[in-house]
């Protein structure tokens, strides 16, 4: 198998990687550091590795990293950091949609994935759009609330992505 | 429409808390939000090797040849070691480490198995290599020939004289009995005897982390394992295993992506103990989903017969309980999760006469252990199920038949334990009951079903085991604390709530609170993240340390500002006159003052669960826990009559938690344990053939997405009467009890016959409609005063 | 685990891959890989050398022509869910994309790989078989439509020769004509393969009795089938409780299902039956009665 040059602009970053073409996206984000893509089976069934490839959630076991070659790709550590989380994350750790917090990072990118093209989404949206995010710890009750606050939050601050330095979280967000 | 009026809740208001009681943003939710937590996956270290371990593709067999020449052989394999290479080395299945008290005899398994297999991936071999894929290949190379023996795969067979030989002289791995008053008297006062059989299955944990863990040996040639575990006294195991000192032992636990008993097992950390060893070098091994699937434990399957007596006006005078659970092919916690199911057998409910037969027995299916309620949740489908039986048989109001029978604080368990905690049961039950609001109507292609389940479950463990937990909590110069603590955090804000109960006695807010936790070297231990402990003795043990501390400054502080130190309260990181808060002390400058005087400015505080000393072997009478938390659930389904599907309509769940530390992770358990009870009920189907695991994958076994059930709607009650910190009881485990009976229950209220087994798939439901259609149609009963449908 | 090893061809054109799958008679394409790189993963599949269709436009996007539409092999289901103009012409296929496993699969998997993959529970092929779909297959030197009814030939099989691929999906214009109805059992509410699953599609002429129609099975015999007889028992007459009923029942004698972990076969029939008998309710207008 011959190894090959690809570049990953991961979160804003290129990365220039050479593999060989049955490495996965998940297996190359994980080596250049990108953790937070978690690996919970390597098969699409759970949804912990999920990134935005080019704009577009996938499962990333199921995508080559040669497919992913020139792509642009987002995980969640590229949304924000501690001291300036993205609403989306914000939400998730004030409503107690975060446990054990494995499924943390795809749920909070396939939150985003649904308020990108629906910024006003119905419970039955919410449940069918985080439908492929698998959770063994919340019964997804405040997760659905999470993203419920995240939409308000958003909506608020007309802000969609990127961190952000300006706004600081509500008193009222940070106490629950 | 449903006149069910909850009954009102006793008085008594709880003192006002700062801190305690408000759903502050978890320490640990941040930092998982935007993915900087590690995992154990996710750490690496210089020059690591990369594990794998061969595993047994049938379940049992004779190992006629293993032979790892080749896969030594090979380049960039550092490392191949089978049982061969480790005569010594056993796994303890039971759970000396954390007590001390000697091990089980007969309790081990092997390392890696040597003469017999006796499950489908039963680990045989393990390998260290460069790379990953140099591991799998080297695993490849490895030669393996099995001579299949007759295998057995059933508890009932399994004891049968002739069986295939599993484990054990006889394949008995654990008994229980309860003999309580006067059976045959009790059955004799009963108008009706009804007897019932209920069977439970296989279940998987499903955490979302497979197991992994990275481990090395470090300057002081001390085995360092970094690891995703319930109990970071596993270095107790490992020792013994290596044969090392336990102090040569350090496990640094991570943040755990799921653990709910199946990472109480010793998992990773041996084998990567024996390689570190064994190479030099660290070593990291990280399970995949389908190695997690057979190298874990499952939750027991049970086979659960009643034979109970109810006078007509509903009162239970006598019941028989039989239990037969499948301990898989090694012991693990079979003894205790049978000793639990055994205990709670009867439910919350008054039984004078009373008799229970437990037993387990090994076969070559998956071996069994803790999982979340371990053995309760069965223990309950068996009860609440019965106790629907019984009313149905009566013609009695379910509702009507529990409050007849349930217990009250002061009376005596199954195995006379008395109750001293509030028993909130028909408080939780009623509420449950309410929050469904009125009944969905039938439609001619939807039948209609209502159940719910009263349940109860421990908390703490077992009180012969003489469980302790250690807290070291400390307050910095500029008036910051620290806690360290080694609790594992499993998900369920383990570490938040000793931050928000040091957080309340200190008076300080929530984000001036750091917890250092789960390292065998540096952190008080505090015992195991299991039995639903953590708050009650790791807060327990906090509070103490913090209260200790809080005396000190508090006194110091009266003396600065010349009042009487019972006049004196902290918040705000301040010490101030309680009745006139101008008069204060910025809480930095009162600790330098303390620092300064040599006052102690921290402490390690030991708290001791009840010591009791087993209970008797023939009648099975004596106390077994600290105490119980009560709960209940109600649902509504509907029944699809033309292909058997069950749809979730409404869930609502109603528990005494004692009291909410932090109310937003309670309703999290809550809903999350319920969740798990309702995929039990309805769709995780464990599917075990002559041994051979033919689910392992998440596409096969199906847990719940967040399209398959609507919100559980929870409740929670604060009795304030639990023996944890600020009166909390403990809700991790109950929290997943009532949900599967609850919906066992509905769908036989739906149908008006009973599928004695789960999952209740819709082909099950099929085929018990068919049953209706061909039996006299059952009065379908309203529930809790509602008239019946027709 | 690993994937195992195996070359990967990136070709920037349709012909670029044709030429390539011409040369090499193993060659495996690779387009959404939802289900190759689980079965390479596995070592269900012993593939040595790949092609990367992901990136090719020629087999993206949907199209009309004044007789057809045409669907790109590798469109995503997500991008067929989400089109409206199908959901105007061809809801049918829009309310199988709409249950097919999971978001984010939906965003990977493509039409054209869920067709040549050919497992017996396909989730796009009841529908198409309803639509009176044909697949494009064409290779360096050749180009063949085939009536989606004559693409199967049993569990995994196609008629896709070596050096063959699956460019597109093409639905006549008529296929937006009649009523349409589709039901999928799944033993959860997402992310589920197919225990059974029907597509039902009937045009009606001026006394309301059927002209076309088109019963269509899934995951209940070794290919995506159409239940003929029950077709055929239908055409002339109208849509009725009985003659409903009666196809139904007709439906579920043509399934040759498998006991499976999912399910029994006998269940699967009587669902089968189930599911046909409701999807004619549907487009009849008749509420189910028990």
């Amino acid at each position: 198998m011959k190894e090959k040059s690809v570049v990953l602009n991961v979160n804003g970053r290129p990365h220039e990687i050479v593999l060989a073409p049955n490495v996965t996206l998940l297996q190359a984000l994980r080596e250049l550091g990108y953790t937070d893509v978690k690996n919970g089976c390597e098969k699409g069934d759970c949804g912990a590795c999920a990134v935005f490839l080019d704009g577009t959630l996938v499962n990333s076991c199921l995508v080559l990293a040669w497919q992913a070659d020139g792509a642009r790709i987002l995980t969640d550590s590229g949304l924000g950091t501690l001291e300036h989380p993205h609403p989306i994350q914000e939400a998730f750790a004030d409503t107690g949609a975060v446990q054990c917090g494995f499924c943390t990072p795809g749920m909070i990118l396939a939150t985003k994935a649904l308020l990108d093209r629906n910024p006003d989404p119905t419970e039955a949206e919410i449940r069918e759009a985080l439908s492929g995010n698998l959770c063994r710890c919340t019964g997804y009750g405040q997760i659905v609330a999470a993203v419920r606050l995240s939409a308000e939050r958003l909506r608020k601050s007309d802000r969609t992505r990127g961190p952000r330095g300006l706004d600081q979280p509500s008193e009222e967000g940070k106490n629950g | 429409m449903n006149r069910v009026t909850p009954k009102p809740l006793p008085e008594g208001e709880l003192p006002p808390l700062r801190q305690v009681g408000r759903p502050l943003r978890r320490v640990d939710a941040l930092g998982k939000a935007i993915g900087a937590t590690a995992y154990a996956a996710d750490f690496t270290m210089p020059n690591m090797l990369h594990a794998k371990v061969l595993r047994s593709p049938i379940p049992s067999a004779r190992i006629r040849r293993l032979d790892v020449s080749k896969a030594r052989a090979l380049p960039g394999v550092a490392c191949v070691l089978t049982g061969a290479d480790l005569p010594d080395a056993k796994l303890a299945t039971d759970m000396p480490g954390q007590t001390g008290r000697s091990q089980r005899a007969g309790s081990d398994a092997p390392v890696l198995a040597t003469d017999v297999v006796r499950f489908h991936g039963e680990p045989l071999a393990l390998v260290a290599a460069e790379s990953v894929t140099l591991a799998e290949r080297a695993l490849a190379k490895i030669e393996l020939e099995l001579d299949p023996l007759p295998g057995v795969f059933d508890p009932h067979e399994a004891m049968k004289p002739d069986a295939p030989h599993v484990y054990g002289e006889d394949n008995v791995i654990a008994r229980w009995q309860i003999r309580k008053g006067d059976l045959e008297k009790g059955m004799a006062e009963a108008d009706l005897v009804v007897e019932n059989t209920f069977r439970m299955p296989f279940v998987e944990h499903a955490y979302l982390e497979p197991e992994a863990g990275v481990a090395w040996v470090d300057e002081q040639d001390v085995i360092n394992i970094r690891v995703c575990t319930q109990v970071v006294e596993h270095f107790r195991s490992v020792a013994k295993a290596l044969g090392i000192p336990q102090n040569r032992v350090r496990i640094r636990g991570t943040m755990v992506g799921g653990g709910f008993g199946s990472k109480e097992d010793v998992t990773v950390e041996i084998f990567l103990a024996l390689l570190a060893r064994e190479t030099g070098r660290p070593v990291k091994l990280v399970y995949t989903r389908e190695e997690s699937f057979l190298a874990s434990a499952k939750r027991h399957p049970f086979t659960i017969t009643h034979r109970t007596g109810v006078k007509k006006n509903g009162r239970i005078t006598a019941a028989h309980i039989t239990m037969v659970a499948d301990a898989g092919a090694y012991p693990y916690l079979t003894p205790y999760v049978l000793l639990y199911a055994t205990g709670m057998a009867a439910g919350p409910y008054k039984v004078d006469h009373l008799h229970v037969d437990s037993v387990a027995a090994a076969t070559h299916q998956p071996f069994t252990s803790a999982f979340r309620g371990f053995g309760g949740p069965q223990a309950a489908l068996g009860y609440e199920q019965q106790m629907d039986e019984i009313a149905g048989a009566l013609g009695m109001d379910p509702l009507m038949l529990r409050r007849a029978n349930y217990l009250r604080t002061g009376d005596t368990t199954g195995t006379g334990q008395e109750i001293r905690s509030a028993v909130w049961l028909e408080e939780c039950l009623t509420r449950a009951i309410a929050a469904l609001g009125e009944r969905t109507p039938d439609s001619p292609t939807r039948r209609i079903g209502r159940g719910c389940a009263s349940t109860f479950q421990s908390y703490g463990r077992i009180t012969w085991f003489h469980d302790t937990s250690r807290a070291w909590v400390g307050v910095e110069q500029d008036g910051t604390v620290v806690i360290r603590c080694g609790v594992p955090d499993i998900g369920a804000g383990q570490s938040n709530s000793l931050c928000q109960i040091a957080a309340e006695i200190l008076g300080v807010p929530l984000e001036r609170v750091t917890i250092y936790a789960t390292d065998s070297a540096v952190t008080p231990l505090a015992g195991t993240s299991t039995a639903t402990r953590q708050l009650y003795m790791s807060g327990n043990a906090v509070s103490s340390a913090a209260s200790t501390i809080r005396t000190c400054l508090a006194r110091r502080a009266a003396e600065e500002m010349g009042v009487r130190e019972d006049e004196v309260d902290l918040a705000n990181s301040r010490a101030f006159v309680t009745n006139d808060p101008s008069q204060f002390i910025e809480l930095a400058n009162l600790v330098k003052k303390c620092a300064a005087e040599g006052l102690p400015l921290s402490h390690l505080a030991q708290f001791n669960a009840p010591f009791t000393e087993g209970i008797d072997p023939e009648t099975g009478q004596g106390d077994i826990w600290p105490d119980f938390t009560f709960g209940a659930q109600a649902v509504e389904i509907a029944v699809d009559l033309g292909t058997g599907q069950i749809e979730l309509l409404k869930s609502a769940a109603c528990h005494d938690v004692g009291r909410a530390i932090n109310p937003a992770a309670v309703r999290g358990q809550i809903a999350g344990g319920s969740h798990q009870g309702l995929g039990y009920a309805l769709m995780e189907d464990y599917v075990v053939k002559e041994g051979i695991t033919e689910t392992p994958s998440l596409g096969e076994y199906l847990i719940p997405t967040s399209s398959d059930f609507p919100a559980t709607e929870v409740i929670v009650l604060e009795s304030g009467t639990g023996i944890g910190p600020f009166g909390a009881k403990g809700i991790g485990e109950p929290a997943l009890t009532p949900a599967a009976p609850a919906v066992a229950n509905a769908v036989a209220d739906a149908l008006g016959v009973r599928i004695r087994e789960l999952p209740l798939t819709p082909e099950r439901v099929l085929r018990a409609l068919d049953r209706t259609r061909s039996v006299a149609p059952r009065v379908r009963r309203g529930m809790y005063g509602e008239k019946a449908p027709d | 685990m690993s994937l195992p090893p195996f070359g990967l061809l990136r070709p920037t054109t349709l012909l670029e891959a044709l030429e390539a799958m011409a040369e090499a008679p193993g060659i495996v394409p690779l387009a959404g890989g939802t289900s190759l790189l689980v079965d390479l993963r596995d070592r269900r599949s012993e593939a040595e050398l790949l092609v990367d269709l992901s990136k090719l436009k020629e087999l993206q996007g949907i199209e009309t022509t004044p007789n057809e539409i045409v669907l790109g092999a590798t469109t995503t289901i997500a991008e067929l869910l989400h089109s409206p103009f199908l959901r105007q012409c061809v809801p049918l296929l829009t309310e199988c994309c709409r249950t097919f496993a999971a978001p984010l699969i939906r965003n990977r998997a493509t039409i054209g790989g869920n067709l040549a993959y050919a497992s017996p529970a396909a989730d796009c092929a009841p529908s198409l078989l309803a639509l009176d779909a044909s697949v494009e297959l064409r290779s360096l030197r050749d180009k063949r439509l085939i009536p989606l009814s004559e693409f199967f030939l049993g569990v995994r099989r196609t008629v896709v020769r070596p050096g063959e691929l699956l460019t597109a999906v093409v639905l006549p214009r008529s296929s937006a004509g009649g009523r349409a109805a589709y039901r999928k059992l799944g033993l959860r509410k997402a992310n589920a393969i197919s225990v059974g699953s029907v597509a039902v599609r009937v045009t009606l002429d001026q006394n309301n009795r059927c002209n076309r129609v088109r019963i269509a099975l899934g995951a209940v015999a070794p290919t995506p089938r159409r239940a003929e007889s029950s077709e055929s028992h239908l055409v002339g007459k109208r849509l009725t409780e009985t003659s409903i009923n009666e196809a139904a029942h007709l439906a579920s004698r043509e399934c040759a299902p498998i006991d499976d972990v999912r399910g029994s076969a006998t269940y699967r029939r009587r669902t089968t039956e189930t599911l046909v008998r409701r999807c004619l309710l549907e487009i009849a207008e008749i509420s189910e009665a028990e």
